[in-house]
Parts: structure tokens; C-alpha cells; sequence
């Protein structure tokens, strides 16, 4: 008995091992663990066995039992898994179902680089209004009334007292006037200037103004500052220069260009930014002995920057809001 | 400003340096160089020619063949001029040479079978005048193989130089010199004025009276009489050409080179038409009209400056002079005016006028005081020497208010706190002895410099620290390589905006920004816009009161290049008056910052897997309410709907947080649209973040995990169909315990089937307890009462029962 149920399982695993499908595999069940299969059979005949037997041949027919239906149930899982997979035909060519992300402006995201940069350097970041009032915007900072130097900067007037503010340099004053030194921050924002909307000029842009006053402050600490960014901005191997400039509320003041050299052009100098060291008259407007501290401060135009960057060459672009141009970046 | 090289060298020697050079110090130093212009450039290849002989060209009756010879070599040169002749010298350009005018570049051709190395030129086609009618025969005595540009002197490189509005003394080419010679360390040396004066003194010829003395502290008057107004000489046409001005007359031209040889403007006055050949500087007074040289009538104010005779006005003071004293060719005798007047008067009649002159420009950034005699002396000398006639003896000098020169510490110790970086003594000595300043006294720590009356720019120590680190070289200043961090508290105001724009993007929305200028009629339909005083247009001439006009633009120009699914939103400032007042203060107008964002469109189009669908309100309600639970997380937010007569939307909600209106939105009503052609629903949301910001958002604090099962019911009721589910939901919430946490609508059905006027709302109620299991009694218990509640309240009936 113990044979044939050796037997019986030699030819279940020799059968088992040549079955490619789920039709085959079902013959197999009915040979084998049907009703009236080989192994139900041999449990038939479990009866004709004698009394001290009886025990070693249940237990052995048990194991049996276990192991075909055990391998059976394997196979069949297996198999069926496989005919799964080549009946439902998968097209990965076609388009997943998409999900849209937006983006920032490419503005904001120049301006984001060039604030990482500066927070890293431990300046923070504040902000002032876009309606400002004479006195903020040139008369603290050292713009006198009637000089020629307002002619600088052509400004869209609200009053003879309130305008647009024509560059981001009064949030200076509001943040010295509000805290004490030291102080270091950026100061981003949108700045206003009657120019006519052309290919280089629009009537409002974004600066970014940076500031710094302390004891120890120094002309060469603003080169290195300012050679740091443009370095980490544009790129290690950037050229740049320092040229001497006039600000009324910088004095020594001066203008950074770098070396510019778009694809197939001649390359030239680029002016990116201008600054200097704060000018006394405008620590004493703010309350700030100039004899003790002293301070830097700089400017820079958000869109030229990120027109350089981009190789965009005309500002309106920047101000349309196409969306073909807003899913560039 | 425009600057000669040539001209330059009259007053410091600069042949030994490049005009890159030249350009580069200049630059660093604070005149930017613009614009390099190399007159001799056009010229290339075009050298004086001596022509050897000229024969009749075989093939052609009108064409003659030249041997032209360049110093060199002869070549052949067909030529169709009728003047051409052996032994002239002339303008001729050699293969390689481009024509200045027209462009045309020479080759070697044969023209009706004869070679022709080049071309003998014209006047016209040098670019130098009309002349065509034959080639230009240049000077005999010029020697062949001389470069053309050499022979003529228009070898000159003329400088473009942005001169910044501080720089004033730098506007002149005596000037820039001093500048150069600062730079390179050379000597500048004035022109020689030694007059030959004769006949009587200018005061018995003519008087000046100054009853403005403010505004004119210094006036000089210097008589030339006799004299013969024709045209300039060579040299001076040439000088004021190179820089870009028209000859007139030798007299004008005279005054013009003197202002752009030393920065003094001047004026000649025709003294036979100066009514009682007296110059009295005044007030203009009310109601004056007078008429500028230009020929246009200008109507003055009551305190603008002019310059008249005993009965009227002959010019406007620094600005422009008038017809009726002007120079003419009859003119015989002149009275030069050489002034200094108050920048900031110039400067207020300047801009009354809009009339901005090279004379105004430069009396308004401020003249030299001391300079007006040297400079009327100059003129009387060149017109003499161009126009003749007989200089009277001294000058009429005006001077009620003395111009003294001021003095100034420097310390050393503070050149090198401001610079970061030690400049020898004796270097910053020599840069100020250089531009002019004159050292009084020095010692170890500090000298004291008297500063030049032409430098207006300059009164304070760091005016003079400025002066040592732009001529001593900003570049040659070392970049500190490690800089200090200070340990202030940092601060970000823009930390909140940077979080919206990113939760936004996550959200698929595109940031845009747009103008801040719009038209009154759009302004103000949206708020009590302010205005501008200088609008450029019609259309820019107030701030914007809301964002939603700059944002239907941008839909409107998308729809119009067919990108019809759109996402977008701003964050910018809007402003609007407080009352109709005028804006005097901070407190009448507000500037708050605001969040527009908009869908409009499909939110899916053309897609396999599903199909188009347009976006609606409940996009938009599920983005605001994702949006706001990330950007204010644990605050309570409630959008409220409202029926409001005047809002700006259809289907309109608010946005509520801790009983404050911080924004609102819904679909933007048809009008709106159709105001700027957009053609699709446009929904919207506009939330104030100047509120938002000071919202108090609480410290988020871990909850623990469920650690027990929660427990579902559904049930579905028919209701009158004006029932909202928020209703429905607070009825619940009021008839069940704290162990009912979440009410979710999953279904609503509509048919005829469930009687006229009739929905279904189906809702699923989430039960559980944070510390233990529950029993099926308790919460079947809630259950009921809700189902009850519901009934009773709004008379409903459960479903399928």
C-alpha cells in the first residue's frame, strides 16, 4: 500500500511538472483529487487494511493528500496570474492621466535664486509699500529738492507729496528708521517708472535692495558681498567689474558689470547693479551716527537679470501672461 | 555728452595713449564711455593718390583710364569724372576700401574691357558733401600714400560719455581733461588769452544791474564792437562738426565752442538792440510773453529769471535768448554775457517750459562761478580772431554775491574705515592736487583741501573719499573674502507669499503678473481708484483697485491664441482712496496686498481615458478649501454663501475666518467678462492677505493614532430640493453625540420617481470613540435620533423605506 501511494505521487509530480495550462491542469485535478480520483481511491481502499496498519497508511495517504492539492493550488495560482497578463493587453505608450503643476513667474523664481543666495549670506528679507510718499522715496534719501538727480529716475506722481515709488531704496529708510543696527536685509519688490512700454523699457519693473549697516562696514566687504552673488548667480568663471557711479544716497558709489556673451554675439559689458556705501546725510535722516556706523547698500533689476538669464529680449513678453511663455519655466 | 579726442589734446597731451585706454580709465572713473565713434574707420583703404596720367578709355567715349600712383605702387583706374587730370592729387580708394557712403566695398573689375584697381571719389561719395559733379581735388601739397582721414584731419575719435547729473564741471572738454589728467597724471594746461583790447572800456559802453542777486550772484558783460559776422574758419567748424553741432555764424560758433571747451554758457547779444545798452537781471513778473530764438512765443512765470534792457526782455535767463536781440548778419557790435545763475532757478524755468538747452542743462547741475570771466575773455579773443573788431578794455563784472571757495577735512584713518583698505598719504594727496583741489594743510592723520568752485558735488570728507577711490581705482580695492554674520533676528515678510505661490503650483495654478496701471473706466469700476498727475495714457492713468482686470487681460489674450484652459493667479497690491479727499497722508488711501486666482475652461480636454469636462464652481471650491487648510492649517474656515445685490459674482461665497471676511468668490458675472471678450465662465476667488497675514494660525501639536475601530452608517433622504446639505449636516451634528466625527455627502439623485420637487441626499456618518470600542446600542441610538430629526425637521422621508 505504501507503494502504490509512493507510486501515486511520483506519477502526480511527473504529470504535474509537463502541465503548461490551465485546461491540462484541470485534467490533472480530475485524474488525481476528483471524486473518484487516484487519491480518492486509494482512501477507498484504506478499508481492506489491517488493523496495525492502518495508522502508517492514513498517515502517509494524509501527506498525500496535503501535497497534491498543495502543489495543485500552487500551479493553478500560478498559472492563472500568467493568463491574466496576456489577456488584459497593457499600452504603456499611452498617456497617463496628467496631473498639472503650476509654476511661478519667471520673475519669482529669479528673484527666489538671488534671495537664497543672500539669505544664506544672513540678510533677511523686507518689504515696503508700492505708494510712497516723496520724503521715503528721495528727499531721505539724499535727493535734493529742485537737483537734477531726480531727473534720474522718471516718476509717476499721485500728489506733489505721493507717488509710485521709483526704485525699492525708501524700504531702506523704513527699516532703519524701525530697528537698530545691525541690520542686513534684502528687499524685493515692484518699483514704478514713466518710461514708454517698449521692447527694453515697461512701466514698472522689480528691484531688489540690499543693505547692511554696522560698525564695521566697508567698501571692500561690499565688493566682496556682491562678487559672492554674481559668482554663485552667473556662475564661478563670471568677469565682472566695478565702475565708479553717483547716487545721491551712496557716496563712494559705484556700478558692477559683468561680462556678457550671448550665443553668437560679440560680448560686452553689462551693468547688472548699482551701489556703494550709504551716504552719512542718510544715516543722520534715519537717526544713525554715521562717525560710528557705516553701511552698504545696492540695487539690481529683477528683469534684466532674468533676461540675461533666459535670453529674453523683450520685457513685455514678461508681462503678457501667455500661457505658452508661463509653461517654459 | 559728445568729446573729441583732437580737441582734447588742446589742453593735455594724449598722444601716447590709446583711446582704449582713454575709455577705460574713464569709465572706471565714473564717465562712463557709451559709445566709441573712430571717424577715420569709414576711411580704411582710402589714401591720397597722385595721378600720373589720363587716357581716353578705348571702348567707352565718357570713362577716361588714370594711372594713379599711392606712394608705391601705380595702378590702373578707370575713371568717369570730367575733371580728372594728370597731376592732381586726389581721394583715392584702393581695393578693400568701402565707400562711406552707400556702403559699396571695391574689388578688382574691368569695366568695358579695362581693369580698374579701385576708384578716384567725389565729395558726395567720401560722405562729406553733395558734390558730384566730379572727383574732389584735394591740396596739392599733400603728400601721396598720406592716409585720406590724415590728409583732412578726420582722424578724430569722438567719445560718447554719460556724464551722471553730479558731474557738471565734467560737461566740458577742459573737463574731461582735468579728469584725464587726474587718471594718467599729466598736465592740463588752459589755453593762452592774451587780448588785444583797445578803444574804450566796456562799462562806458554798456551796463549791467542785478536785482535778483540770488539768482544771478555773478553776471560779466564783455564789449566787442565792430566786428563782421560771416562764416566760421575751418578749425572751428571742424571742432564743433566732430562733436555734432551745426555751424552757424562765427559769432554763435564761438560761444558754442566755448561752452563745450570749458562748461560756460554764453550769450551775444546784438548791443545796438539792447535798449539803453543796459543788461538788467530780473524777476520776469506776471503776465510775460516772450519769444525764444527758436521763433516760439513762451509764456513765463511771475519769479522766472530774465535778462533785459531798459524796456524789455532780451532772453530768459540761462535758457534760451530771444529774436529781437539775436545776432544777425548785420550785427556789427555785441555784448557777450558770461554768467553764473542759481541751478535750482534755472532748473524750475527749465521745467516750466519743458525747454531743456545745452545751457540750461548746464547751469541747473551748477557752473563754475570763477570760470565766467576766463570765459568771456576766451570768446572776445576767438571772435576776433574770426570775426575781427575791437574788444573793449576790461569786462562789466557784476558780482554782488561773492562765491568764496570752501574747505574740507580729510582723514586718513576714515579713508580706510569707509574703504576697507589703506591708501598711501601721499597718493591721495597728488589724486586731489589732480582734480584741482588744493591742499591747505597736512599732517600724519589728516589734510585739509579748499575745494574748486567747479565742483558742486563735493563739500563733506566723503565726498572727498569718493574722489581718492574712483580716481585711485575701484578695482585696485581688494574684495574681503569672509564676511561676518551678525546674530540679529532674521526676518522674512515675503515668507507667507513664497507659501502660496508653492501650495498654488501643487494645485496646478500658474502665477502671472500684470500692469498696476489701468484705465479710469475699468479702475473704478472695482473701487475708488487714484489717479495719476502724468498719466502717459489714457489707459494707464489710475491704480488698479482690484486684481481682476489684469487677470481677464491675461484670459482674454490666452483665449485669443486658442489656450482656453487656464489656471492662473496674481499676488500683488491694490489701492484705493479712503474718501474723496486728496492724498495728503498714509491715511487716505489704502494699499493692501491681494490673491486673485482663476479657473477657467476644461479641467480635462480631449483626453482617451476621459472626457472634457469644464471646470465649475465645486473646482473652485475644493482648490480654495485645499488651499486654505495648508496655508492656514488648524484654523477654522467657513465659506459662507451669499446672495449679495452688488457682488461681482454669480453663485458667490466668502471666506470666513475667526468672524473676519478675508476674501470671497464664485463664478465672475457675465458683464465683467464680456468687458474684456472673454466667452467662458470664469470662476474666481480674491482673498486679502493683508487680513489673511494676521490671522493666528495655532502650533500644530501631534494626535494620536485611532487606535479603535470607527464605525460606519449611511442613509439617504428625500427632501424638498431647496434643502442645502449644510442643513441637513447641522441638524445631524445637533441631534447626534460627540461620537459621531464626520458627515459625508455621497450621493444626490433627482428623478420624478421621487415625487415633484424632490431630491435625495445621501450621507455617511463615521462614529467612533479615541479611547475605547464601541457598542452597536450607542450608535445605532445616534443614528436613530439623527434619522428622526431629520424627518421631524424638514419633513423628509428615509429612503427606500
Amino acid at each position: 500500500m505504501i507503494d502504490k501511494i509512493d507510486k501515486t505521487r511520483k506519477s502526480f509530480d511527473e504529470d504535474l511538472s509537463k502541465i503548461e495550462n490551465l485546461t491540462s491542469l484541470e485534467d490533472l485535478r480530475i485524474k488525481f483529487l476528483g471524486r473518484k480520483g487516484l487519491v480518492s481511491q486509494l482512501f477507498e481502499s484504506l478499508k481492506d487494511i489491517s488493523k496495525e496498519d492502518k495508522p502508517k497508511v492514513g498517515q502517509a495517504l494524509n501527506q498525500l493528500k496535503i501535497h497534491t492539492q498543495a502543489k495543485f493550488d500552487e500551479l493553478k495560482e500560478k498559472l492563472e496570474k500568467g493568463q491574466k497578463s496576456s489577456d488584459e493587453f497593457v499600452d504603456l505608450t499611452l498617456p497617463g492621466r496628467k496631473r498639472v503643476i503650476g509654476s511661478k513667474h519667471i520673475l519669482t523664481q529669479t528673484l527666489d535664486e538671488i534671495k537664497d543666495i543672500f539669505r544664506g549670506l544672513g540678510f533677511s528679507v523686507y518689504e515696503g509699500p508700492e505708494l510712497e510718499s516723496d520724503y521715503y522715496n528721495f528727499e531721505a534719501l539724499n535727493f535734493a529738492p529742485d537737483h537734477p538727480a531726480r531727473d534720474m529716475q522718471d516718476t509717476f506722481f499721485v500728489t506733489d507729496k505721493f507717488l509710485l515709488r521709483t526704485h525699492t531704496s525708501p524700504v531702506q529708510i523704513r527699516l532703519m528708521k524701525e530697528k537698530k543696527p545691525p541690520l542686513r536685509a534684502i528687499m524685493p519688490g515692484k518699483v514704478f517708472r514713466n518710461e514708454a512700454i517698449s521692447a527694453k523699457s515697461y512701466c514698472l519693473f522689480h528691484q531688489v535692495e540690499g543693505l547692511y549697516v554696522d560698525t564695521d562696514v566697508t567698501f571692500a566687504e561690499l565688493k566682496g558681498t556682491l562678487v559672492a552673488f554674481v559668482k554663485q548667480f552667473f556662475g564661478q568663471d563670471i568677469k565682472y567689474r566695478f565702475r565708479a557711479s553717483f547716487f545721491p544716497f551712496t557716496e563712494p558709489s559705484a556700478e558692477m558689470d559683468i561680462w556678457w556673451e550671448p550665443k553668437g554675439k560679440q560680448g560686452r559689458w553689462m551693468e547688472i547693479l548699482g551701489c556703494g556705501m550709504v551716504d552719512p546725510n542718510v544715516l543722520v535722516n534715519v537717526g544713525i551716527d554715521p562717525e560710528k556706523y557705516t553701511g552698504y547698500a545696492f540695487g539690481m533689476g529683477i528683469e534684466r537679470t532674468a533676461m540675461r538669464k533666459y535670453g529674453i529680449d523683450d520685457i513685455r513678453i514678461l508681462f503678457d501672461n501667455d500661457k505658452r511663455f508661463l509653461t517654459q519655466f | 555728452m559728445k568729446i573729441s579726442i583732437n580737441w582734447l589734446n588742446d589742453y593735455i597731451d594724449l598722444k601716447n595713449i590709446s583711446v582704449d585706454e582713454i575709455v577705460d580709465k574713464l569709465t572706471y572713473a565714473g564717465l562712463e564711455v557709451e559709445e566709441v565713434d573712430d571717424q577715420s574707420k569709414k576711411f580704411e583703404n582710402i589714401v591720397v593718390g597722385y595721378v600720373n596720367e589720363v587716357k581716353k578709355h578705348p571702348n567707352a567715349d565718357k570713362l577716361s583710364l588714370c594711372k594713379v600712383n599711392d606712394g608705391e605702387n601705380e595702378y590702373s583706374v578707370v575713371c568717369g569724372a570730367p575733371n580728372v587730370s594728370a597731376g592732381q592729387k586726389v581721394a583715392f580708394a584702393k581695393v578693400g576700401a568701402v565707400i562711406p557712403n552707400g556702403g559699396m566695398k571695391l574689388e578688382k573689375v574691368k569695366i568695358r574691357g579695362e581693369v580698374s584697381f579701385g576708384m578716384i571719389c567725389s565729395e558726395r561719395e567720401l560722405g562729406l558733401g553733395d558734390n558730384h559733379e566730379g572727383i574732389m581735388v584735394l591740396d596739392p601739397s599733400l603728400k601721396e600714400g598720406l592716409s585720406f582721414a590724415e590728409a583732412m584731419e578726420m582722424n578724430d575719435t569722438v567719445l560718447e560719455i554719460a556724464i551722471t547729473p553730479n558731474r557738471a564741471d565734467a560737461l566740458s572738454h577742459i573737463g574731461i581733461a582735468r579728469e584725464l589728467s587726474a587718471l594718467f597724471d599729466l598736465q592740463l594746461k588752459y589755453p593762452d588769452v592774451n587780448l588785444k583790447e583797445s578803444g574804450k572800456k566796456s562799462e562806458e559802453l554798456a551796463s549791467v544791474e542785478i536785482k535778483n542777486s540770488n539768482n544771478c550772484p555773478r553776471y560779466i558783460g564783455k564789449v566787442v564792437s565792430n566786428v563782421e559776422i560771416k562764416e566760421s574758419p575751418n578749425w572751428l567748424k571742424k571742432r564743433l562738426k566732430s562733436i555734432g553741432l551745426r555751424p552757424i555764424n562765427n559769432v554763435v560758433d564761438v560761444t558754442n565752442f566755448v561752452l563745450y571747451e570749458v562748461g560756460q554758457p554764453l550769450h551775444a547779444f546784438d548791443l545796438d538792440n539792447l535798449g539803453g545798452k543796459k543788461i538788467i537781471v530780473r524777476d520776469a513778473g506776471k503776465n510775460t510773453k516772450f519769444t525764444t530764438l527758436d521763433s516760439k512765443e513762451r509764456n513765463l512765470q511771475s519769479n522766472d529769471l530774465m535778462i533785459c534792457d531798459t524796456n524789455k526782455p532780451v532772453a530768459i535767463a540761462g535758457v534760451m535768448g530771444g529774436e529781437n536781440s539775436e545776432v544777425t548778419s548785420t550785427t556789427k557790435n555785441l555784448l557777450i554775457e558770461s554768467a553764473y545763475f542759481n541751478p535750482s532757478s534755472i532748473r524750475k524755468t527749465s521745467k516750466n517750459l519743458g525747454l531743456s538747452t545745452d545751457a540750461s542743462y548746464r547751469f541747473e547741475r551748477g557752473t563754475d562761478p570763477k570760470i565766467t570771466k576766463w570765459a568771456a575773455i576766451r570768446a572776445a579773443q576767438l571772435i576776433q580772431t574770426t570775426a575781427g573788431g575791437i574788444i573793449a578794455k576790461g569786462e562789466i563784472d557784476a558780482y554782488p554775491k561773492r562765491i568764496t571757495k570752501k574747505k574740507v577735512f580729510l582723514r586718513y584713518s576714515r579713508i580706510e574705515k569707509i574703504l576697507g583698505y589703506k591708501i598711501n598719504n601721499s597718493t591721495v594727496k597728488k589724486i586731489l592736487t589732480k582734480l584741482g583741489f588744493e591742499i591747505k594743510s597736512a599732517t600724519k592723520e589728516k589734510l585739509t583741501a579748499m575745494l574748486p568752485t567747479y565742483r558742486h558735488d563735493i563739500e563733506r570728507e566723503i565726498d572727498l573719499i569718493e574722489e581718492v577711490a574712483r580716481i585711485y581705482g575701484y578695482n585696485k580695492i581688494p574684495e574681503v573674502s569672509k564676511i561676518s554674520v551678525t546674530l540679529e533676528e532674521k526676518v522674512d515678510h515675503s515668507a507667507l507669499n513664497d507659501k502660496v505661490r508653492e501650495f498654488l503650483n501643487s494645485l496646478g495654478f500658474y502665477e502671472i503678473i500684470t500692469n498696476s496701471l489701468l484705465s479710469e473706466d475699468i479702475a473704478s469700476r472695482f473701487g475708488s481708484a487714484i489717479n495719476l498727475l502724468n498719466p502717459q495714457s489714457k489707459e494707464m492713468s489710475h491704480l488698479r483697485t482690484s486684481l481682476i482686470p489684469g487677470l481677464l487681460t491675461s484670459i482674454s489674450n490666452n483665449i485669443k491664441v486658442n489656450e482656453k484652459d487656464l489656471q492662473f493667479f496674481e499676488l500683488g497690491k491694490v489701492f484705493e482712496k479712503v474718501s474723496a479727499a486728496n492724498i495728503n497722508d498714509f491715511k487716505d488711501f489704502t494699499e493692501s496686498e491681494h490673491l486673485l486666482l482663476a479657473l477657467t475652461g476644461n479641467r480635462i480636454r480631449n483626453e482617451w481615458l476621459e472626457k472634457d469636462s469644464p471646470f465649475d464652481v465645486y473646482d473652485l471650491k475644493g482648490f480654495v478649501e485645499s488651499f486654505l487648510a495648508k496655508i492656514l492649517p488648524g484654523v477654522i474656515i467657513n465659506l459662507k454663501s451669499m446672495n449679495e445685490l452688488e457682488s461681482k459674482f454669480d453663485n458667490s461665497f466668502r471666506i470666513i475666518c475667526e468672524n473676519q471676511n478675508i476674501g470671497l468668490g464664485g463664478n465672475l458675472k457675465k458683464e465683467f467678462c464680456t468687458l474684456f471678450d472673454v466667452d467662458q465662465d470664469v470662476y474666481m476667488i480674491q482673498v486679502d492677505l493683508s487680513v489673511l497675514k494676521k490671522i493666528n494660525i495655532p502650533k500644530k501639536i501631534f494626535n494620536e493614532l485611532l487606535k479603535f475601530p470607527k464605525v460606519y452608517r449611511d442613509v439617504a433622504f428625500v427632501l424638498d430640493v431647496d434643502i442645502t446639505s449644510d442643513q441637513v449636516i447641522h441638524i445631524i451634528k445637533e441631534a447626534t453625540t460627540n461620537l459621531l466625527h464626520n458627515i459625508k455627502l455621497f450621493d444626490i439623485f433627482q428623478s420624478e420617481s421621487l415625487g415633484k420637487g424632490k431630491k435625495s441626499l445621501a450621507f455617511q456618518l463615521e462614529f467612533f470613540n479615541s479611547n475605547r470600542t464601541l457598542t452597536e446600542e450607542e450608535v445605532e441610538k445616534d443614528f436613530r435620533n439623527a434619522i428622526k430629526t431629520v424627518e421631524k425637521i424638514f419633513n423628509a422621508q428615509l429612503r427606500g423605506s
